[in-house]
Parts: structure tokens; sequence; C-alpha cells
């Protein structure tokens, strides 16, 4: 008997999208402002 | 090499490292079967998880070593720290509630652990809004620090909030007495994941620091 997994892979696709936008965001911001300053 | 640069050139790394984690995470470790691919939020929810709560932790150290020893470096550090920490709590409070939904069947629930960690989150925002609206940096300095130390309190109340209330959230499977509940593929991703992050956060807060380095209104 095959077992079934269940289909949220969208959650997943989600959560590693807006992590990836965050960290990236606020790396981004950390460079801009560190070029300005100087 | 400055001060910034080094910083910056850490989170290059950490974030390139970071993309190795999204392949292995998502690639090379098996699909947990009760809960489906969902669960692989789990290796960017509990990084973020440690490194806000890391991020805190240092702040309420810091806070206490500043009104010791008055050293302005303290009280930068901690100004660094906590704004680099709201960026985790940001991936925590994100994450968690994409999670919850599939496998809670809700995107929230004011149980002990998730609303503790909400109050982290508002402390956190409540510390950069006191650092803004005072002016003198002595006082900002004092004040701040007053409420570095209420995160550090706050802590201990998170991580045991699972053992001491009843609660929706699951129990530490890393951070806790016995060895960690995981098979092995899944937990070398974890501990990976572990690692980027508490390096991301030591890029960002280089960086941070490096930017509050000469001026009084970090």
């Amino acid at each position: 008997m095959s077992e079934t997994v269940a289909g949220n892979g969208g959650y997943m696709i989600a959560a590693y999208i807006v992590t990836a936008m965050i960290l990236i965001g606020y790396s981004v911001l950390l460079a801009t402002r560190t070029r300005k300053s100087t | 090499m400055t001060l910034a640069q080094r910083g910056r050139w850490i989170t290059i790394g950490a974030l390139m490292l970071l993309a190795g984690i999204y392949v292995r995470a998502l690639r090379f470790t098996p699909v947990e079967l009760t809960q489906g691919p969902a669960q692989k939020i789990f290796y960017l929810h509990v990084p973020a998880a440690w490194s806000a709560m890391l991020s805190m932790g240092l702040v309420g150290l810091a806070s206490i070593l500043y009104l010791i020893m008055k050293d302005a470096r303290l009280d930068r550090f901690a100004a660094a720290s906590a704004e680099v920490g709201t960026v985790f709590c940001c991936v925590m409070l994100t994450t968690g509630p994409l999670w919850a939904r599939p496998i809670w069947g809700t995107w929230w629930t004011w149980d002990a652990r998730l609303t503790l960690t909400l109050m982290l989150f508002f402390l956190f925002i409540g510390y950069q809004v006191l650092r803004g609206a005072v002016t003198d940096p002595r006082l900002r300095a004092n004040y701040a620090a007053v409420v570095g130390i209420c995160g550090l309190i706050l802590l201990p109340f998170i991580h045991l909030s699972v053992y001491l209330f009843r609660t929706l959230h699951p129990m530490p499977i890393v951070l806790k007495p016995s060895a960690p509940s995981l098979p092995p593929e899944m937990l070398v991703t974890l501990l990976l994941s572990f690692g980027v992050f508490t390096l991301l956060y030591v890029g960002f807060v280089i960086q941070r620091y490096a930017l509050g380095e000469g001026k009084s209104d970090v």
C-alpha cells in the first residue's frame, strides 16, 4: 500500500520565498545605508 | 578592510550558504510523511527563531553590561543586535503561520508560545521606537537598556512555555535535555541552517554596528 503525502507544497514555497525576500531585502538596505553614510 | 566591508563579505558568504541550505532542504532532505512538504518550513522557522532569541539575549547582556560599565560601544552593539533581531523575528512570524495553516488548520492561535513570541516582536519594535523618540544619548541608552533587559527576562518564558502551558506548538526537538529526536538527514540540515542563520546574524550585526560608529544618533 502506498502512502500519500499531503499536498501542501505551496505553503513551503511561499515560506522559502518570503524568507529570501526579507533577508536579501535587509542585506540590500544595510548596503545602501552604508553607502549613503560614507 | 573596514568593519562594514568585513560585515558585508560575511553577509554575502552567509547568503550563498543559505542558498545551499535551500538546495539541501528542498532537494536532498526527505519529506516528512505525516506533515508533507510544509514540514520543510521547519529548516527556516526554527533557525530564524534561534537567531531572534540570540539577538534579544545579546541585547539584554549588552544592556546589563552597559548599565554597569557605561561604555557606548555596548549600547551601539545592543542597538545593532535589536534591529537585526527584528528582521529574524519577521522571518519567524511569517514562516510560522505559513507552517501552521496546513498543519493546525489555522494561521494563528493565541496560545502561550505564540503570544509570548509576539510579545518579543513588540519588544524589538518598542526598543527601536524608544531609541528614535529620546534625543539625549545617555538617557536613550539607559532607557533602551531597561527594555533590553526585559527582553532577556522574556526569553526563558518563551522557551519553557510549551512545558508550562497547554499549547499547539511542538516541544523543542534540539534544545532539550535528551538527544535530538530527528532522523539524521533532517538533523544535519537543521544544524547547518542554524549555523548559516548565526553567520547571517554576525554579518548583519557587524554591518549595522559599523553604520552606528561615529554617530551619536544610532
